[in-house]
């Protein structure tokens, strides 16, 4: 699919300044010749996409709406992530299971999120796996990268929520996406829990790492002819 | 040790008003009463309860009101330490589930230690355990575990509201963990790892009531 890129020419990044643990490089090299291409010095497998774009963010004056926009903007993401690998159907067993129920998670954050931003809320991008979706292999490795970037990402956000109604919701996913996290990562056969403490991620590193995926193909204000390819 | 004469209920941090037990989630009632059919019975632990501390009513974030609810995760940690311990010393477990011990275990040991260390004087005393025959087989002891994470996630999300961001930055370093446990044990008893799209947060009055509907905690 030939996709209109973001902000000029992302730089790729070697997939272990994803890898907090190690745990995807390990599952890489089980992976044989997959496992190559996933360690190659120009994969930019994973972690995704997140960049907001300025023109929704400048609009936004709240803080904490701010914060919950940029929350939404990883849920689209993800939830597109998901819902793509449902509907291009390449998964079968637990990994079809997984994605078939954080999809359905994922797609529910959306909603609260967008529901208590009502009309302040950022639209949805577009995106382009790139064909990961497509692919076991690849879509377990991403599946956790996202779900362990997504609980340090609300991490490092949730102390900073004003509002107590958000941060109760904003913690309430934020143990969901810890699920997610050991959930992928035992199908992965990587440790569900590797460490006594999750640490948070800040905001400008988690987008330079979703941008770095280019999953996020266009801006939502793009003026695209097209409907966009995912809806999850 | 007189730690009865100690032991008030921690009602003191439950009339959090974000605390939705489970309003929201019918199922979870009926999972747990399930849970403590299965697994629980047989637990006796005196004296989790936090004893001596003032009846704060929940309001603001303080730095008293973080001692309280730091206290009550500190007890909730050495449950959970001590029954990992007791289980690694009791179950005959073996392949994940012996995994799942030794590593779990390992991260209660250092939330509590954590906890400790950011209380100093203020650490309530430990409570007297005194755990019974949940240990006798892994399927009981996975259902108990299980039980005891939930209520884990679900109190710890439940006093989101009532910390300091300092003291919300600690805990949810600690959260995220407790969920990826529930998960992982989830995962081991063949359920569902992440059963609905928002996790539960409960009040401390509701994690006792779980807590001893499993026997895990008396009073």
């Amino acid at each position: 699919m030939t996709a209109e890129r973001l902000g000029g020419a992302p730089g790729r990044i070697p997939l272990d300044a994803l890898d907090r643990d190690g745990a995807l490089t390990e599952s890489a090299e089980r992976l044989g010749s997959r496992g190559e291409f996933l360690r190659g010095g120009a994969v930019s497998i994973a972690v995704g996409a997140l960049a907001l774009p300025g023109a929704a963010r400048a609009a936004t004056h709240n803080a904490d709406e701010d914060i919950l926009n940029y929350a939404l903007s990883l849920e689209y993401l993800q939830a597109a992530f998901y819902t793509e690998a449902e509907r291009v159907g390449a998964l079968s067993g637990r990994l079809a299971e997984q994605a078939r129920v954080v999809g359905s998670h994922e797609r529910a954050h959306v909603e609260a999120l967008q529901s208590l931003l009502g009309g302040r809320a950022i639209k949805r991008p577009r995106f382009d796996f790139q064909g990961v979706t497509e692919n076991p292999a690849q879509f377990r490795q991403t599946a956790v990268a996202f779900e362990d970037l997504g609980t340090a990402a609300y991490k490092a956000e949730a102390p900073k929520i004003q509002n107590a109604e958000y941060l109760a919701a904003a913690v309430r996913i934020h143990s969901v996406e810890a699920r997610h996290a050991a959930w992928i990562r035992r199908v992965a056969g990587s440790v569900p829990a590797p460490d006594a403490f999750d640490e948070p991620k800040a905001r400008p590193r988690v987008e330079r790492l979703v941008a770095s995926t280019e999953f996020v193909v266009a801006d939502p204000v793009t003026r695209t002819s097209s409907e966009p390819r995912f809806t999850g | 040790m007189a730690f009865q004469n100690r032991r008030i209920t921690i009602e003191t941090v439950g009339g959090a008003s974000q605390a939705q037990p489970d309003a929201r989630d019918p199922g979870a009632g009926a999972e747990f009463r399930r849970r403590a059919l299965f697994g629980g019975a047989g637990i006796l632990i005196g004296g989790i309860l936090i004893g001596g501390l003032p009846r704060l009513a929940v309001s603001a974030p303080s730095a008293a009101q973080d001692t309280e609810v730091l206290n009550f995760a500190l007890q909730l940690e050495r449950l959970q330490e001590a029954f990992y311990a007791e289980a690694e010393d009791s179950l005959a477990a073996t392949g994940e589930l012996s995994e799942y011990i030794r590593v779990v275990g390992a991260h209660e040991r250092a939330h509590r230690e954590l906890i400790e260390k950011a209380l100093g004087g203020d650490a309530v005393p430990a409570p007297e355990l005194d755990f019974g025959d949940v240990f006798a087989s892994p399927e009981s002891f996975i259902d108990a575990a299980v039980a005891l994470e939930e209520t884990a996630v679900a109190a710890y999300n439940g006093q989101a509201t009532n910390l300091t961001p300092e003291a919300l930055a600690t805990a949810a370093r600690i959260a995220s963990v407790e969920a990826r446990h529930a998960s992982w044990a989830r995962g081991i008893a063949g359920e569902a790892p992440a059963p609905r799209g928002s996790d539960r947060a409960i009040g401390a009055a509701r994690a006792q009531t779980e807590l001893a509907e499993l026997g895990l905690v008396t009073g």
